[in-house]
């Protein structure tokens, strides 16, 4: 009985049809992406038709979301099934058809290279002044509530908070620490202001936040424009509440409060990932053609100190050289500050070398498979010219 | 490439169907496996020379098609900015000796570090308008070093008056209780529709050393005669 429905999904998974239909669905989701890229940013855009498995919908004047077709990553998962399965059922496995088996082989792994890169890929920044040495990289768009106890004259303790959960409010815990957070209010983005005599008190009543209003702006979905977060949070230890604090990425002033001798700094920033080794910028070139403003090559030499490994060494990064280290690649990306900044890109891909693996298979099957052919072409011609001429 | 032929058989909607709905399920819980984010980190990391700078670059421009598509976005440069000052004047002053400066986005105008050991933060802050007006700033600054509030009577007794090249400045001196003491030394101006602030605090001992020199930086406060 059950053979039926077995064999039925068997058909499906393996049918011609199917890939057509995958194909087509990509097509459509490409120009999906592309429209909607006006609206949401490149990046919205690709994570909500790309890289997901449902494209969801929000109905308008309702907190619902209804899946509304299949994302990127479902119905490449199922060309990737459909190609094995089909290729399993009637690719014969002989020597005539290495070539076709080579190409499907290289095929399924541009697909695994792009779900690894889709799920693993993180992408951050380095922006470091000359001088200066840095042992973290910096989210490009998401922010995090840090929680610094900077008590201790040597070193600093980093309790963050990332801003999804911020977003969640309620009662945050810092683990290792006796503060709690209370988040009384989160906004996706807002305008600060001075706070006029009109304007209504503000929540915060402790630290500069007491000072500025703060009114609910629609998030930016540009990419060169970052939202403006802002958040009212209580820090609340040992049993009494420290005031209620405006935190915002817009806000440069420092705050903090003391709670039992210890010092606790709040600071809105972008995310942080801290690395085990430090990168100190010794400088930045920017160089034109003579006589021209036109840029020839921007350059960062910097140092790189891992202690752990005993690695002291100095590298240069320019356009199309990065800093391939520990699993990231820095790349130069941009400057500022009259020439004294640079900004890297630090990208990090578990799969950055399977579209490279991929592609080569793929046109080494391509040619294997012509020379196979061109053979059997070669030798068919040959018995004909033969029967010919007999 | 021999794909799949085109001879197979239809098949039955249902088992399709259910085909199709088990492989959404499996991919909706693979998908909410994948987001198990947004959870709080705690690391211990050495302590920072300086305030890190606020992302200021320019876009890389003519950098060819050599970026992997182009520079990335959300890059520095996009900082929002503050709510600006009116007029957008520009401060300068003089530097004392051996001290750095670095411009840093936000409110703050500038950080400054004196050339002393200890814990110390100089800073510059412009804000637009009376920013809640000296009494309240006073008494913010009080609270943040663990003093309480006082009155307008209080505030007038504890006020300096220190002269510059931008206008009359009110200064503020003012050191904790306790075993650790902290040292506050700030001042404020109004000019042209905003208020300035300059302020050192930190331990009591480095603050003490850097006052006058601090002093001298808040005596030589000028506006940029460029800017209105």
């Amino acid at each position: 009985m059950t053979q039926r429905p077995l064999r039925s999904v068997w058909d499906a998974l393996t049918s011609l049809k199917l890939t057509i239909v995958c194909l087509a669905l990509l097509m459509v989701l490409v120009i999906a992406c592309t429209l909607a890229q006006t609206t949401m940013g490149t990046l919205g855009a690709v994570n909500a038709y790309i890289r997901s498995f449902l494209v969801w919908w929000d109905v308008p004047g309702t907190a619902w979301r209804i899946p509304v077709a299949p994302g990127g990553g479902l119905v490449g998962l199922v060309l990737t099934v459909n190609l094995v399965a089909a290729q399993a059922r009637r690719l014969e496995l002989s020597w005539r058809k290495a070539g076709l088996w080579i190409v499907h082989a290289g095929l399924i792994l541009l697909f695994a290279g792009e779900f690894v890169t889709s799920f693993f890929q993180k992408e951050t920044q380095l922006t470091i002044e000359q001088g200066q040495t840095l042992n973290y990289v910096e989210s490009p768009r998401d922010l995090e509530l840090a929680v610094i106890d900077v008590t201790d004259p040597a070193h600093d303790e980093v309790y963050a908070v990332p801003e999804a959960r911020l977003a969640r409010g309620g009662e945050v815990a810092l683990p290792g620490s006796p503060v709690t957070l209370r988040v009384k209010g989160y906004l996706e983005n807002a305008e600060l202001a001075n706070r006029g005599p009109s304007d209504p008190p503000s929540p915060a009543n402790m630290g500069v936040g007491a000072m500025v209003s703060v009114r609910p702006l629609p998030p930016i979905a540009s990419d060169e424009q970052l939202n403006r977060r802002a958040a009212f949070v209580e820090p609340v230890a040992g049993g009494r509440s420290y005031g209620t604090w405006l935190v915002s990425n817009a806000l440069g002033a420092p705050q903090s409060f003391i709670h039992e001798g210890r010092t606790y700094v709040l600071s809105m920033r972008p995310q942080r990932q801290y690395l085990p080794y430090a990168i100190t910028l010794k400088k930045f070139s920017h160089d034109v053609y003579p006589g021209t403003e036109i840029p020839k090559n921007f350059s960062s030499l910097v140092h790189l100190s891992n202690p752990s490994r005993g690695e002291e060494r100095d590298v240069l990064i320019y356009m199309n050289q990065p800093l391939r280290y520990a699993g990231k690649a820095f790349y130069q990306a941009s400057f500022g500050k009259g020439d004294t900044l640079s900004v890297l890109q630090v990208v990090e891909n578990p799969g950055w070398l399977l579209p490279y693996i991929s592609c080569v298979l793929v046109a080494a099957g391509l040619v294997l498979h012509f020379v196979v052919a061109l053979r059997r072409s070669a030798r068919r011609r040959q018995s004909a010219a033969l029967l010919e001429a007999a | 490439m021999p794909g799949p032929s085109a001879q197979d058989r239809p098949t039955p909607p249902p088992a399709r169907w259910r085909a199709a709905l088990a492989a959404s399920l499996l991919m909706s819980v693979a998908a909410l496996a994948a987001c198990s984010r947004g959870e709080v980190t705690h690391v211990q990391v050495p302590k920072e020379p300086a305030a890190a700078p606020a992302a200021g670059g320019a876009m890389g421009g003519g950098m060819g098609g050599g970026m992997g598509g182009g520079a990335p976005p959300g890059m520095a440069g996009d900082v929002p900015p503050p709510p600006s000052p009116a007029g957008g004047a520009a401060m300068k002053w003089t530097l004392p000796k051996g001290w750095a400066e670095s411009r840093s986005g936000g409110m703050r105008y500038a950080t400054l570090k004196a050339p002393i050991p200890g814990k110390l933060d100089v800073s510059v802050v412009v804000l637009p308008g009376p920013a809640g007006g000296e009494l309240a700033n006073v008494n913010r600054w009080r609270g943040q070093i663990g003093l309480g509030p006082v009155d307008d009577a209080q505030l007038a007794s504890a006020r300096q008056r220190v002269k510059s090249p931008a206008g009359p400045i009110s200064l503020y001196d003012f050191t904790s209780e306790g075993q650790q003491k902290s040292r506050m030394v700030a001042g404020l101006l109004e000019s042209g529709g905003n208020t300035w602030f300059v302020k050192m605090v930190g331990d009591a001992e480095p603050a003490a050393r850097a006052r006058p020199d601090f002093i001298r930086l808040v005596e030589s406060l000028r506006f940029d005669p460029a800017t209105p």
